[in-house]
């Protein structure tokens, strides 16, 4: 019994750190994406970690299930609505742009005249 | 003036020969020199680079200490880190690669291998 509620705490407690850690690589990204120059991004990622120190020594389960729903729902409010995509990945700017040919093979040009 | 033209009308500058030059100088894009390509996808990193780059960007955080970093270090336990370091870690080598980790994989990445294990294999990574 003791066994497994102690099993039962610790898998809630990995998904919840889980939880957070992707909590924060969202919204470090976000943080990013919202500040105009690399030393005003400094100062908000800063800022950011600071939110996520205040609550580090929590240890009430359902207490941090909340805080974590509150910090999911304030990174949905904030989102950025034209946030960065590296180049190649499916909305980025380079994304199925100019893909190169494979070696070997070579284009004619030979405009309109290509059945003479 | 009439100087001035006289000497421009002889004077030669072998352009072509500078440039060719030039660019026998310069090292070659994979062998870790100066030269980065920030657009192109075609150079292929050794694994030599990745793992000098993926050093040099664990060493620039600024809760680690550079000495104890080497190519198989835990983030969390050999170099003190704790888990937030690591996503911060993780972020910076994605803008170091220019890579885009999705959530899950990046969550996976704890430890400096695993770190170069993964921009290595990446078809993306440069």
């Amino acid at each position: 019994m003791s066994f497994s509620s102690t099993a039962g705490y610790l898998a809630r407690r990995a998904a919840q750190k889980e939880r957070v850690r992707i909590l924060y690589r969202r919204a470090l990204k976000d943080t990013l994406n919202w500040a105009v120059h690399r030393h005003l991004f400094y100062k908000d990622a800063s800022d950011l970690r600071e939110r996520f120190e205040a609550n580090r020594h929590v240890e009430n389960l359902d207490t941090i299930d909340k805080l974590i729903e509150n910090g999911e729902a304030s990174y949905d409010k904030w989102r950025h609505p034209d946030p960065y995509i590296v180049p190649w990945a499916p909305g980025g700017s380079k994304f199925t742009r100019n893909p190169i040919p494979p070696a070997g093979i070579e284009i004619i040009y030979d405009y309109g005249r290509e059945d003479h | 003036m009439a100087l001035r033209a006289a000497v421009l009308r002889h004077l030669r500058v072998p352009v072509q020969f500078h440039a060719l030059a030039r660019r026998e100088c310069q090292p070659t894009p994979c062998s870790g020199g100066s030269l980065r390509l920030f657009s192109s996808h075609d150079d292929h990193m050794t694994k030599d680079e990745v793992i000098e780059r993926v050093l040099s960007v664990i060493k620039c955080h600024p809760k680690v200490d550079p000495s104890k970093v080497s190519p198989d270090v835990h983030f969390e336990k050999d170099l003190g880190l704790d888990s937030l370091d690591t996503v911060e870690i993780v972020m910076a080598l994605e803008e170091e690669f220019k890579l885009e980790i999705p959530d899950k994989e990046a969550d996976k990445i704890d430890s400096c291998n695993l770190a170069i294990e993964y921009v290595y294999n990446h078809p993306m990574a440069s």
